[in-house]
């Protein structure tokens, strides 16, 4: 398999096949935090796509050295947020030094874009299936994606599950969930199903 | 503002912290435990030991961590501090749960960046009195632990027919409640029913 089919199959697995939101629950309530926003669903699955890359790869390279030693299981979260952590501050400082205008923008959500399931969740998944730096950064990306694709489908009827069309008891949280729950059963026929957790 | 969250009475307080505004079925936090490995009463009472630990010692420790100190510096503490707490926890926990930490994975380390440590606690707990701050937490940790440990339960029963290693001689059973739409789709349900017992409350004390 080519460099690219392998980046693309790998990406497209994380979209589709193993949703981080619809697959495996992971980063349900960011996605809701995002979805308020009609225009700042982009710019904050943006971040979450960037950050899920980054800290994938960053990842890699301290599983190489971590995966020989017994009970690593109980230093990873520790190591893991370190990364992210290390990834938010250059990130932040990058943009306020370079980028002035975007970094007020984000500054709003920049942190729970960074520290959320998603990405914390596409570290440990990836470590869990292994592979390469590649597929580490592409399947982060997929995740990003997937959790963008995700948020749009859900920012697209927010307001409809909010309405009053809706009874009240079902109006807000009951019918989201239950509308993640119909996404995420489409999901799961795609697949059919099998995931690696 | 501070004043009158003091005066809030204190059955409010378990109230809200344990209904009106369940963590996971009337705030949509910390949903995927729940969705994705509450499928057994053991699991769910796993996840709420773990959580509960969690959650109570990181916002704890935590609110004493500078308020004048920058907030991005703030939550990579919060979070850092919440994978400190995680050693411990999953050291004293985990031969105790051996086979419920194998099934439910990631998940598990994955409560480190919970929506009450990263987004609640800064927005509702630290800016309230220290006494006020830990019975909330704890009313909110408990209000968790309920749905989590009710999830586990109802999936055992109705997607596997038993309970522990007890065969339950119900006559069908669900299989896809133990899936991920499964799980969204029963606290869709159980969200449904505390809305409504929420409306009933409202329109009786009316």
């Amino acid at each position: 398999m080519s460099f690219i089919t392998r980046v693309i199959m790998l990406s497209f697995a994380a979209i589709l096949i193993e949703n981080i939101v619809f697959t495996y629950a992971i980063g349900t309530s960011t996605m809701f935090l995002a979805a308020r926003s009609k225009k700042q669903f982009v710019s904050f699955g943006l971040c979450i796509t960037y950050f899920s890359v980054v800290s994938s790869m960053l990842a890699y390279f301290a599983n190489k050295y971590l995966r020989d030693y017994d009970s690593v299981y109980l230093i990873t979260p520790i190591i893991y947020v370190l990364i992210v952590g290390a990834v938010y501050t250059l990130t932040l400082l990058v943009l306020w030094k370079l980028a002035n205008k975007a970094f007020m923008a984000l500054k709003k959500y920049i942190h729970v874009s960074a520290f959320n399931c998603a990405v914390l969740g596409s570290v440990f998944i990836n470590v869990e299936r292994g592979g390469t730096l590649i597929d580490f950064a592409a399947y982060g990306l997929g995740t990003g994606i997937g959790f963008l694709l995700a948020t749009y489908l859900m920012s697209i009827v927010y307001e409809k599950l909010y309405s009053e069309d809706i009874p009240e008891s079902l109006r807000g949280m009951p019918a989201t969930l239950l509308y993640i729950g119909i996404l995420s059963m489409a999901f799961y026929g795609l697949v059919g199903h099998q995931t690696i957790l | 503002m501070k004043q009158m969250k003091e005066k809030k009475p204190f059955d409010k307080t378990i109230f809200d912290g344990m209904f009106m505004k369940n963590t996971v079925l009337a705030s949509g936090l910390v949903i995927a435990p729940v969705v994705m490995s509450a499928t057994t009463l053991a699991n769910g009472i796993a996840i709420a030991v773990v959580f509960s630990c969690i959650t109570f010692f990181t916002i704890m420790i935590s609110s004493f961590v500078p308020r004048d100190m920058v907030y991005a510096v703030r939550i990579i503490l919060y979070t850092f501090i919440a994978s400190l707490v995680y050693v411990p926890v999953t050291v004293i926990f985990g031969p105790v749960f051996e086979t419920e930490f194998n099934s439910i994975g990631i998940m598990i380390p994955l409560l480190i960046t919970n929506s009450l440590i990263v987004i609640r606690s800064e927005l509702h707990f630290f800016r309230l009195e220290r006494l006020r701050m830990i019975a909330e937490v704890i009313f909110y940790i408990i209000g968790f632990d309920i749905v989590v440990i009710l999830v586990g339960f109802i999936r055992e029963i109705f997607a596997y027919g038993s309970i522990g290693d007890k065969i339950i001689g119900i006559p069908l059973t669900f299989p896809a409640l133990s899936t991920t739409f499964g799980g969204f789709m029963l606290l869709a349900v159980l969200s449904a029913v505390l809305k409504k017992i929420k409306i009933i409350v409202r329109s009786n004390s009316k």
